[in-house]
């Protein structure tokens, strides 16, 4: 077990062990796969010495720390004034337990498939903050994701801070779940612009495919329309956005299943972040 | 029991000192030492229960400085400098927790196993929310599964416990 | 999980029923297998399964043997292997058909794929989008290896 002070040290562990070492954060992720014996390290390298653990609002920008636990952003004042959906995100994931101690650097760096944040921050057009011994960059939410359990970090670079900006009073958002197992089968996340016309559409979808991913082909249905207009192309949207979800038949549901959901879920949110 | 994790050579013991149910617990522990592990099979303290092992259930519920981790998703050593309390803490000089009068008074219990992490997060609950509404309380305790009482009983314990805390007995 | 490809090769049949038999180079465009060995010419092989997801990686030893033959047309069998430090296990059911198709040759395959153990708890849509996956590329790359030599 190793506990850096700094990001520098985290890179060079990192870089130095390669592939028998893993991030240690939260744990909630990393030790069920370990004791599923379904991975295997010779060193964890325990990430929670590291500043990363502020949530800030500056120049209209907010700023979370990746060692921010759930139960931390979920009871942050910024980001209940700032981002009630994703403060209402955060009061959902998991269990209480969970919330406790997970953070989200964890959730996100983990990217399985079946949890919540990943498909909100796409929607809400966050910047993932990776640094690694000397430098830092940025990458956008809808890059963050490139398949189940896989990321764009590079083997040593680090999570340290998510970036959403600030909506605009005109600004909305939402975020729903659906799902019967321990995890979230279908979840949808949206924001908008509401200026007597829908504008800066961003949906995102996640839990039923490998990864969360945003829905382009959906978001031009509801782009500068009417309220009244953006309301009736819903269903179509709704339909566009579940085939592009990737769904496959599982245990969590079969394929049509889980794109109706997603259709059902758009609808439901889009109405919500309206009223 | 638990299956060792990791690779890690036993020669790395790393000792720990924590507060364990308000008594100073000194001992040591290998880097993959599950927190559960070293409370049940070390320290004797059996009410913690590894149920689904995967921190779903709560049954293995413990409260560290106040707030519920599931104790079978826990290094052990990240207790270092901190409060843990076992429900075998939660009783003090013989005289029964409100919450533990409540469970028995209101039937919260049948079996008996998921109970110690239901009624310490319970405790976790009211000690922050001490009038939570319903829909609080179920949120809160969303992740502590009974198998047998159909929860009605559990809710009605743990309000009534919340009324007589409340009213400072 | 049952899986169906096809893929049109720009080669003659011979051709292409010869390259199954030549254990190294058609083991070669399995992607995650190395090691081939050849058992009994013919009838059973043995190679390694390297696959991975994310941060989870299983090396199945692996062995094959065939179970049905008919010359230039198809071939039938059978490979399974266990990785128990995982403690999981795989088995594949393999049906190759070949057809001409003028100048071309149709390798057609059908794949039974069951997973079971630990590697199970990763989800059950993971592992098929990851079947899938690698008997695409497979597929790909007998095509490029057949056609790429003239």
């Amino acid at each position: 077990m190793d506990e850096p002070e700094s990001v520098a040290e985290v890179s060079e562990l990192l870089g130095r062990f390669g592939d028998s070492a893993k991030i240690y954060a939260g744990g909630t992720e990393l030790l069920l796969a370990m004791k599923e014996g379904l991975v295997d390290y010779e060193r964890l390298i325990n990430v929670k010495k590291l500043k990363c653990k502020d949530v800030t609002v500056e120049n209209g920008a907010l700023s979370m720390g990746a060692l921010c636990t759930h139960r931390e952003l979920e009871t942050s004042r910024a980001i209940n004034e700032k981002l009630p959906a994703l403060a209402k995100l955060e009061h959902n994931v998991a269990n209480v337990r969970v919330r406790q101690v997970g953070t989200i650097g964890g959730n996100l760096c983990f990217a399985e498939p079946h949890a919540d944040p990943g498909t909100l921050l796409i929607a809400l057009g966050a910047k993932m903050i990776a640094e690694k011994s000397s430098s830092q960059r940025e990458i956008d939410a809808e890059k963050f994701f490139v398949d189940a359990f896989e990321t764009a970090l590079e083997p040593d670079e680090i999570l340290t801070k998510i970036v959403v900006r600030v909506p605009s009073p005109a600004g909305r958002s939402a975020y729903l779940k659906f799902g019967y197992l321990e995890r979230p089968s279908v979840g949808v996340g949206l924001a908008f612009n509401l200026n007597g016309q829908v504008s800066s559409m961003r949906i995102a979808v996640g839990c039923a495919g490998p990864a969360p991913r945003r829905v382009e082909e959906a978001e031009a249905l509801l782009e500068g329309k009417s309220r009244e207009e953006a309301e009736r192309n819903l269903a179509q949207a709704g339909a566009l956005a579940g085939r592009a979800a990737q769904a496959i038949t599982d245990l969590h549901g079969s394929q049509d299943y889980k794109e109706h959901i997603v259709g059902v879920l758009l609808k439901r949110a889009f109405l919500s972040a309206l009223s | 029991m638990a299956k060792p994790m990791s690779r890690v050579s036993e020669a790395q013991l790393i000792p720990i000192s924590f507060t364990l149910n308000g008594r100073l617990q000194e001992i040591d522990v290998q880097p993959h030492e599950l927190l559960l592990d070293v409370v049940r099979e070390r320290l004797g303290l059996t009410g913690a229960k590894r149920s689904c092992d995967v921190q779903v259930c709560g049954a293995c519920t413990l409260l560290v400085d106040g707030r519920p981790i599931s104790a079978c998703t826990t290094l052990a050593f990240e207790v270092r400098g901190r409060s843990v309390l076992t429900i075998e803490g939660l009783a003090e000089n013989g005289k029964l927790h409100p919450l533990q009068q409540a469970f028995i008074e209101h039937g919260g219990f049948q079996c008996g196993f998921c109970t110690p992490g239901m009624i310490l997060a319970a405790k976790a609950l009211l000690d922050e929310n001490p009038d939570p509404s319903e829909a609080e309380l179920k949120h809160f305790m969303h992740g502590n599964i009974c198998r047998c009482t159909g929860y009605k009983k559990i809710i009605e314990s743990i309000m009534a416990a919340a009324k007589t805390m409340r009213a400072g007995s | 999980m049952q899986f169906q490809k096809e893929v049109e090769i720009r080669a003659p049949r011979e051709k292409v029923w010869r390259f199954i038999w030549d254990v190294d180079r058609f083991i070669a465009c399995v992607p995650g297998c190395k090691e081939a060995k050849t058992l009994e010419e013919g009838k059973r092989y043995a190679a390694t399964m390297v696959e991975k997801v994310g941060p989870f990686k299983v090396e199945f030893p692996t062995n094959i043997e065939v179970l049905e033959r008919e010359e230039m047309t198809r071939i039938k069998a059978q490979a399974s292997g266990a990785d128990n430090k995982i403690g999981s296990r795989m088995k594949l059911d393999l049906d190759v058909n070949l057809r001409e198709d003028g100048d071309k040759t149709v390798l057609a395959f059908v794949a039974g794929v069951d997973i079971l153990g630990k590697l199970a708890a990763l989800g059950h849509g993971i592992i098929k989008r990851k079947a899938d996956q690698v008997l695409d590329e497979f597929a790909q790359a007998v095509k490029k290896q057949l056609e790429g030599d003239s």
